[in-house]
């Protein structure tokens, strides 16, 4: 018992990293005419500016950083007609002309604290357009799903004589998108400071912890991009999937294999049953693992291969292969004994009653076994749970979430590779940071894995102790 | 009385075939059934040896003295796998060493004073869903308070201790069920010849509870000897090409070890070549096989001297 408190203590103790975690997040800002090639991929526009907090940014001001600072008036008039510009500060009086970079990149923040950048937009004088957009939309790799604040852009200032709406655009409903605004072209160089003034805001809407928790439960993950992703939603489902599918396979002929031994088998052939089984119950997981990388994967390549595209026979099927022989033996050995608990004059009443042997079974043994059984299901499911190493080799690796809305989607959810909990534990702490959000993580995931385990693990004993009760 | 009259036309009821009938089909779905069963255990039982077959096929060609005994080579691409062997023997012992104690110790506590108590109830409770927690969270666990608490460092102590958790709790748990098997008159027959609770556990339950005992043992340290994931952060290493040398400084240095050999080996493929890897499995089976056949051996031999 103090061992359970120690591990659920210090598993929790080392996921406190994942809720250090903070959120970055990205835009790109493009001031372009309305008939501009970059209408639908404004990230490819050279002049865009970035506006974003990831792991690459610094809060001071840094010459060194790779930040572009804006050049002079008459080198941006020979490279382009329209100019974003951007200042470390975030107060509009405090803008100079000689501080404007083209993008600007910040360190992140915790959820709680938020952040704003300003963006200047103007035209130069060799500007030809009637009129001229304002275009938006995510970095590459940033989604604004995977983002705990609410982000706003909106104008904070228009050039003097110029008659504009003012306007707020939500970038979470509309993340990506254009604003048509009237030409207003700075002269000078000293004239920069009047054109278009936009602010995108990051507003806090909930705690670092909060926000943390459901990021956890969305259906991405992946932790090493630049807007990192730590969505656990495809490991779980993954899991379980292979679960269900092992188990759902293995419970049967576990099943008939047990009522075999304890009920048809004379007592030499159980004397040699036993430790066959406990040689396949000891034959370690690694080997399994390469059993099927080296036999199913390739019958399951050959057979649908072709029909789906697919590099390997390595996925979810192929583990739930492996995984219910390594369960057989748990499962075999589990559902004996509890057949065998089921005392001898229930079955010789039985019959005497006539009953041939597969209704004693139906009628009999299976109700009178019935706790034993469940819970010899409780601890295979637990078993299978954490199994590592058959997922590791066999999985895969790639983390899909399930689609089971066609037929075509589930047979491609079953082939195709996954990945789930304690293979990405297992993968991932090799190359992790120590102490790093990261790191925080994969000690949640084995909490998440511990805690689920525990729970069905005390059911299963529980179930087994009313076995014991009742018989 | 009044006499039971059949209406005009329905057909008379033969009970005597219907019943023949109806036992025909019984006894067809019994024979049906009956024969799955038999052949779901008879392939379970040839599952078994296909696997075993199969790997001592692929592997048995490069199984020699020399890869038995031989470091890696040339890039982990060729040699043997001598220290992969010696680190899993010594992790194996140590755990050996460290778990024995102290889950006879709980299954002993567990099974005298296991139902007395609610806390004792709930300790049985823990222990038993200890047992079934998977070795990756032990892994993580190990991690966390021996490698980066106590500063062991990725070494084999730390993967000691680890390991020790891991096998720990269904040790308990055997020990507990193999002393219950004890019968009452036993321990009664004890009590009553004036020996004291301490001394009837320790000259009659134990020694006859000791195959149990000892089987539980052993079959946990083959799940410990083959399982990778509890080592994996606490005590691995994978690129070895020296001899090891034993010493005092072995202790708090990573080993390597076939398990992890071989999770690491398909992580990065083409570095070892299958040959190897067959070759590998062949021999981590061989080990846990060896183990089960010990534990074989000690249980009917124990069994025969008390039957």
């Amino acid at each position: 018992m103090l061992t359970i408190v120690a591990v659920f203590y210090y598993l929790f103790a080392e996921s406190q990293y994942a809720f250090q975690r903070k959120f970055p997040f990205g835009f790109r800002v493009a001031l372009q005419p309305p008939e501009s090639e970059y209408r639908d991929e404004i990230s490819m526009d050279p002049t865009a500016s970035l506006l974003a907090t990831h792991r690459e940014g610094t809060d001071e001001l840094d010459d060194s950083e790779d930040v572009t600072r804006l050049p002079s008036h008459e080198e941006l008039m020979q490279m382009q007609a329209l100019v974003t510009a951007t200042a470390q500060t975030s107060d509009p009086d405090q803008l100079r002309t000689d501080a404007l970079f083209r993008d600007c990149m910040r360190a992140p923040k915790r959820a709680e604290q938020g952040e704003r950048f300003l963006l200047l937009a103007f035209a130069l004088p060799n500007y030809a357009g009637e009129t001229m957009e304002l275009a938006w939309e995510p970095d590459v790799s940033f989604d604004p799903e995977y983002c705990p604040y609410e982000l706003r852009l909106r104008l904070v200032r228009a050039p003097n004589g110029v008659k504009v709406e003012p306007f707020e655009i939500d970038l979470r409903r509309q993340p990506k998108g254009r604003i048509t605004l009237p030409v207003w072209k700075a002269q000078t160089q000293d004239e920069w400071l009047q054109g278009y003034l936009f602010e995108l805001e990051a507003r806090p809407t909930t705690s670092t912890t909060w926000a943390t928790l459901q990021q956890y439960l969305k259906p991405d993950w992946a932790p090493t991009i630049l807007y990192a992703r730590f969505g656990m939603l495809p490991l779980l489902l993954a899991t379980l999937l292979i679960t269900c599918l092992s188990v759902g396979l293995g419970m049967p002929l576990g099943l008939a294999a047990a009522v075999y031994l304890s009920e048809q088998a004379s007592p030499r052939i159980r004397e040699w049953f036993k430790p066959i089984l406990e040689i396949l119950a000891a034959i370690p997981t690694v080997v399994l693992g390469y059993f099927g990388v080296m036999l199913i994967a390739p019958a399951l390549q050959r057979l649908f291969g072709e029909a789906l595209q697919l590099s390997s026979g390595r996925g979810l099927l192929a583990t739930a292969l492996m995984m219910t022989v390594f369960i057989l033996p748990t499962i075999i050995s589990l559902s004996e004994d509890a057949l065998r608990a089921v005392p001898n004059s229930l079955r010789e009443g039985a019959e005497a009653l006539g009953l041939t042997l597969a209704e004693r079974v139906r009628l009999v043994l299976l109700p009178a076994a019935k706790s034993g059984l469940i819970a010899a299901g409780l601890l295979a499911i637990a078993r299978v749970m954490g199994e590592t190493m058959i997922v590791w080799i066999l999985s895969g690796g790639t983390p899909t979430m399930p689609d089971f809305s066609s037929p075509a989607g589930a047979l491609g959810t079953l082939v195709k590779p996954t990945r789930g909990i304690p293979d990405t534990i297992a993968i991932e702490m090799g190359n992790v940071e120590f102490e790093s959000p990261h790191y925080g993580h994969l000690f949640l995931l084995g909490l998440t894995l511990f805690v689920l385990t525990l729970g069905i693990n005390l059911l299963g004993f529980a179930y087994r102790k009313r076995a014991q009760v009742s018989l | 009385m009044m006499e039971l009259t059949r209406a005009e036309g329905t057909p008379a009821i033969d009970w005597e075939s219907l019943a023949a009938r109806q036992d025909a089909r019984r006894a067809r779905k019994n024979a049906l059934l009956t024969g799955v069963f038999g052949a779901v255990g008879l392939a379970t039982v040839l599952l078994v040896f296909a696997l075993v077959a199969i790997i001592a096929y692929k592997g048995a060609g490069t199984i020699s003295w020399e890869f038995l005994t031989q470091p890696p080579r040339e890039g982990m691409s060729a040699g043997g796998v001598g220290p992969m062997i010696l680190g899993s023997l010594l992790l194996m012992l140590g755990a050996f060493v460290m778990a024995t104690p102290l889950g006879v110790f709980g299954g002993v506590c567990l099974a005298e004073y296991g139902e007395r108590s609610r806390l004792m109830r709930l300790m049985h409770a823990s222990v038993a869903a200890l047992a079934g927690t998977p070795p990756i969270v032990y892994g993580l666990f190990g991690l966390a308070i021996f490698v980066l608490k106590f500063q062991f460092g990725v070494s084999l102590l730390a993967g000691w201790c680890t390991l020790t958790l891991f096998c720990v709790p269904a040790i308990v748990l055997t020990t507990e069920a193999a002393l219950k098997t004890v019968p009452a008159a036993l321990i009664d027959g004890g009590l009553a010849l004036g020996l004291s609770r301490w001394q009837t556990l320790w000259r009659i339950a134990l020694p006859y509870a000791l195959p149990g005992i000892l089987t539980g043992i052993i079959l946990s340290l083959g799940r410990a000897v083959g399982e990778a994931t509890p080592v994996l952060f606490t005590a691995s290493v994978y690129y070895t090409t020296a001899e090891m040398t034993l010493g005092w400084d072995t202790l708090r240095q990573p080993v390597a070890n076939l398990p992890y050999y071989l999770a690491e080996g398909y992580r990065q493929p083409g570095v070892v070549p299958e040959r190897l890897i067959w070759g590998a499995c062949l021999t981590l089976i061989a080990l846990t096989l060896l183990l089960n056949a010990g534990a074989i051996l000690i249980r009917s031999r124990m069994r025969r001297r008390y039957l």
